[in-house]
C-alpha cells in the first residue's frame, strides 16, 4: 500500500513505546489495529501524510466479559471473537450488536477489531451504529492517564475522532438495562461485502404498563459525518404504547435529523427513503424481541 | 528503506528484506514465489488473496508483512501434498468448481476455515461463509456443490 512518506513501522510491546513513537511523529503517526480499513483510508487520500504506523496488536486489550452489570469488550477484540459470546444470542437488549456482526465476511471478522472500527470514525460502518444504540461508553488511555467518554463524543467528523495523538481506546462498555429491553440492527448493502448504503439500529425498553420508557434510534451509512442519533424518532416513541403505526411515524421522523449524502452507492433521496424503511424494520424487529 | 523480517509460511521460516509498507500478499507472491495466492482487487473486496494467519482466513492484501511476523501463515501451497491433495481441492476438481481459476485458491482457503468451524454446513451457511470471495465465472453453484462434497453432505 502506497505510504509515500512512511519512515517507521513500530510494533510496540508496551504502551510507553506507543507514546515514544507518537511523540516523534505526532499527527502523522497512524495507529494500526486490525488493518481492515487501511485500503479505505488510502482510497480517500487519508494516508498520504502518514510517516509512522504503530501496530498495537501486541498490547493486549482483547477479550469480552459479560456480567450482571453488562458487557465489556476489549478494544482489540476481533468481530469473530465477539461473535462467539453466547449471551449475544440470548440477551434481547444486545440484539443490535448480534445483528450487526452477521454482515461482515469471514476475512473481515477475523481481522477487524472493535476499537479500530470505532476509532476509524467511518460513517459507513455498522458496529458503531449498533453500539451507539446501546449507549456505549469507552475507556481511553494515553501515557497511563485514563478517562471515560460516551461513544458519541468520540466522533469528531468525517473520519475524524476526538482522541489525542497516541490516545488509545482500551474498552467499550455496555451497561445492562433494567427491565424489558431489546434492540435490533439492519443494513442495506449493494453486495454481501460492501459498506452500508444505509444502516439503522433501534433500542427500546418498556415499563410495567407496556409503554416505551427509553428509546434510542441511530443511523449510519452516509446519513451524516458520523453515526446520527435521531432524537425526533425517539420523541415519537417515548411514553407511548408501541404500535406498528407509531413505529412508522417514528421512522418517518428520522428525516429531520439525518443529512443523507449522494455518492456512487446511492443518491441522497434514495438514502433518505431507505433510512425510513430500515429504521421501521429495526424498530419492528426490536419490538418483536420483547414479545 | 527495507527491513529484514522473519516470516513462517507453510511451516518454513524465511528471512526477507521488505519495504515497511509491503503487504503480506506482495511478499508471498513477489518475494517467495507463492503465486497460488492471487492479486485481484488488492483492496479487500474480492477474496482471491485469502490465506490463513494463525489458522484464520484473512485478506493478505490488507495485512502488512511486518504485522505478519511471529504468526503462522498458510497459503494454498500449504494444503495437502503433491501425492495427496486436500479433500477440498479434490472436491473442487471432482465437481468442476473451477472455470478461469482465479478465485479458486482464495475460495478454498475460505472454505477450509468454514469447514473447520462448521464441519457440516447447510447451503445457507456455505453461501454466507464464502460471501467475502467473488467468482465472476461459475455463478457459485458448483463451488457450493464442491464444498458440500468436501463436507460429506
Amino acid at each position: 500500500m502506497a505510504l509515500v512518506k512512511l519512515k517507521e513501522f513500530c510494533i510496540p510491546d508496551k504502551p510507553e513505546q506507543v507514546d515514544a513513537c507518537v511523540a516523534k511523529y505526532g499527527d502523522n503517526a497512524l495507529i494500526l489495529a486490525g488493518g481492515s480499513f487501511i485500503h479505505g483510508l488510502e482510497a480517500r487520500g487519508l494516508l498520504s501524510e502518514v510517516e509512522a504506523l504503530v501496530d498495537i496488536r501486541k498490547l493486549g486489550f482483547a477479550g469480552v466479559t459479560f456480567s450482571s452489570e453488562g458487557l465489556r469488550i476489549g478494544a482489540m477484540t476481533t468481530f469473530a471473537q465477539l461473535e462467539q459470546l453466547p449471551e449475544l444470542g440470548s440477551a434481547p437488549w444486545l440484539g443490535a450488536l448480534k445483528d450487526a456482526l452477521t454482515y461482515p465476511p469471514m476475512q473481515i471478522k477475523n481481522a477487524a477489531t472493535v476499537g479500530g472500527c470505532l476509532a476509524a470514525a467511518c460513517p459507513f460502518f455498522d458496529i458503531p451504529t449498533a453500539l451507539m444504540a446501546l449507549d456505549c461508553r469507552l475507556s481511553v488511555s494515553k501515557a497511563g492517564a485514563k478517562r471515560e467518554m460516551n461513544l458519541a463524543d468520540l466522533f469528531a467528523g468525517l473520519f475524524e475522532n476526538s482522541l489525542a495523538p497516541g490516545e488509545l481506546i482500551m474498552e467499550a462498555k455496555l451497561a445492562k438495562p433494567a427491565g424489558r429491553a431489546a434492540s435490533a440492527f439492519i443494513k442495506l448493502e449493494g453486495t454481501a461485502n460492501d459498506l452500508a448504503i444505509v444502516n439503522a439500529a433501534a433500542y427500546i425498553s418498556l415499563d410495567g404498563s407496556g409503554k416505551c420508557q427509553a428509546a434510542r434510534v441511530t443511523l449510519g451509512g452516509g446519513v451524516g459525518d458520523n453515526v446520527v442519533r435521531s432524537s425526533s424518532a425517539e420523541q415519537v416513541l417515548l411514553g407511548q404504547k408501541l404500535t406498528e403505526e407509531l413505529l412508522q411515524r417514528a421512522a418517518d421522523a428520522v428525516g429531520q435529523d439525518i443529512q443523507p449524502m449522494a455518492d456512487h452507492r446511492a443518491s441522497a433521496a434514495y438514502r433518505l427513503a431507505m433510512a425510513k424503511v430500515f429504521t421501521k424494520r429495526a424498530l419492528s424487529q426490536a419490538l418483536s424481541r420483547l414479545n | 528503506m527495507k527491513q529484514l523480517i522473519s516470516l513462517e509460511v507453510n511451516g518454513d521460516t524465511h528471512e526477507i528484506a521488505v519495504e515497511a509498507d509491503a503487504t503480506l500478499l506482495s511478499v508471498l507472491r513477489d518475494n517467495l514465489g507463492l503465486i497460488g495466492t492471487k492479486r485481484g482487487c488488492d483492496s479487500g473486496g474480492c477474496g482471491c488473496c485469502t490465506v490463513h494467519v494463525d489458522g484464520k482466513a484473512m485478506y493478505s492484501c490488507m495485512m502488512y508483512a511486518l504485522s505478519a511476523q511471529g504468526r503462522k501463515i498458510t497459503t494454498i501451497e500449504g494444503l495437502g501434498s503433491e501425492e495427496k491433495i486436500d479433500p477440498l481441492q479434490d472436491a473442487f476438481v471432482k465437481e468442476g468448481a473451477v472455470q478461469c481459476g482465479y478465485c479458486t485458491c482464495g475460495m478454498i482457503m475460505t472454505a477450509k476455515q468454514l469447514l473447520h468451524d462448521n464441519p457440516h454446513p447447510d447451503e445457507d451457511a456455505i453461501r454466507h461463509g464464502i460471501a467475502g470471495n467473488l467468482c465472476r465465472c461459475t455463478g457459485y453453484h458448483k463451488i457450493v456443490e464442491a464444498i458440500k462434497t468436501a463436507a460429506g453432505n
